[in-house]
């Protein structure tokens, strides 16, 4: 069995738009993510150009049904398989991953 | 292997079913239903458990009216499946011996699997693929809906 | 009839602690029973048939969907256990629903019924993840 095989799905957040096709794509509705537009000015553009900031991504993984739909979708490759087998929780909100916990997650930076 | 397909007339059901349970397909493997809009179909596998030939017999049913004959008398095993495709699909099936629900157990509703029916977990549990980054500060456009529900749902579960 | 809860659960023990004596009670309603025997075949449980002994620390896995109409029987099972065994989530449908969050005839999780000491998420979790679950518990063996 390989070692990312229902392990945990991992975020790299400065890959991440915020575009939401994820989580408009997840069967079980348990991806959510925040995010606010800013104006970002660039030497020489005419005008600012208007980008998504990513406050919070979240995937409830007592509710994730390991699909990997999410990964497949992202046009951005922000998701990823990561292994992991400590992640029970006692607490139903803790099985809640927010933005810098799945960061942590991942392999390789 | 596919298998033959049969699709009959309401009336014809139960004689189908007869006609092919004395021609040896005595095993009845599957009874489910589907919602085709106005209509219900209706389908049943039988099999004949020598060759293990299967025959895929169908029939439909209006939606408002959505009556058919029980094929208990024929096959025992439709009893379960007759009472699931009742609940889930608001069928009748006339004659049935024992019609309670077979899996239900929450307050009858709408029947789930028709697919104008919104699951109660959907309306409760907001959908998080609504917020729109991209028009925030804009005024919304188009209003996004999870896939697989009536672009009226909204509209149904506000009022 | 409602059987009892000595024909509906499967005994386990832990092979990493074989001594604590932990008995690992498997209620297996869905797939996820496969992948509880599953940890069998990797040597993380052993599949235990001694009599139970009164030292024993029991603890109730939950493995696989709780449907409304099992409800009653799963509730019942929970009732004849020792007060104070801890139930053990196994899964994502035994957790919340998982895959079946929205259907009309699944419980959204056995916490509906009875408090979950542990959740296990994955549908379904990996064996060493299940080990790992178990070992959070507060079982008072030195860790």
């Amino acid at each position: 069995m390989s070692p990312v095989a229902h392990g945990v799905i991992a975020l790299l957040p400065e890959a991440c738009t915020s575009c939401m096709i994820c989580v408009r794509e997840c069967p079980t509705w348990c991806i959510t993510v925040e995010s606010h537009a800013e104006q970002v000015g660039e030497p020489g553009a005419r005008r600012p150009r208007t980008v998504s900031i990513l406050d919070r991504f979240a995937i409830d993984f007592g509710l994730c049904m390991y699909c990997g739909i999410c990964i497949d979708v992202c046009p951005f490759d922000a998701l990823e398989w990561a292994p992991a087998i400590d992640n029970s929780a006692a607490n139903r909100n803790d099985l809640v991953h927010d933005t810098e916990r799945l960061a942590g997650w991942r392999m390789h930076d | 292997m596919s298998a033959e397909s049969r699709t009959v007339a309401r009336e014809a059901w139960e004689e189908t079913l007869g006609d092919l349970k004395a021609q040896g397909f005595a095993y009845l493997d599957l009874l489910t239903a589907i919602d085709r809009g106005d209509q219900i179909e209706v389908v049943a596998h039988v099999v004949e458990p020598v060759s293990a030939g299967q025959i895929r017999v169908s029939t439909r049913v209006p939606a408002v009216d959505p009556r058919l004959a029980t094929a208990t008398q024929l096959f025992p095993a439709a009893a379960w499946h007759e009472r699931e495709a009742a609940e889930m699909f608001g069928l009748v099936f006339d004659g049935h011996p024992d019609p309670r629900p077979l899996l239900r157990r929450a307050s009858p509703g709408r029947p789930p699997l028709r697919t104008a029916t919104v699951l109660a977990a959907r309306v409760a549990v907001p959908w998080p693929g609504a917020a729109d980054p991209e028009s925030a500060g804009k005024g919304a456009r188009r209003r996004q809906l999870p896939p697989g529900v009536p672009v009226d749902w909204l509209d149904e579960t506000s009022t | 009839m409602m059987a009892t809860a000595g024909e509906q659960v499967r005994a386990y023990r832990l092979a990493a602690e074989p001594g604590t004596r932990v008995l690992v009670a498997s209620l297996g309603l869905a797939c996820c029973a496969m992948e509880v025997e599953s940890a069998v075949r990797l040597g993380l449980l052993r599949a235990d048939a001694d009599a139970a002994d009164p030292s024993d620390r029991t603890v109730l896995l939950v493995a696989g969907t709780v449907t409304d109409a099992l409800a009653p029987a799963v509730r019942a099972i929970v009732d004849e256990l020792p007060a104070g065994t801890p139930i053990v989530s196994f899964g994502a449908c035994a957790g919340t629903g998982g895959p079946y969050w929205d259907a009309p005839t699944v419980t959204k999780g056995v916490d509906q019924l009875v408090p979950v000491a542990q959740y296990i998420p994955g549908c379904p979790p990996r064996p060493e993840a299940l080990v790992a679950g178990l070992l959070a518990l507060p079982f008072g063996v030195a860790r």
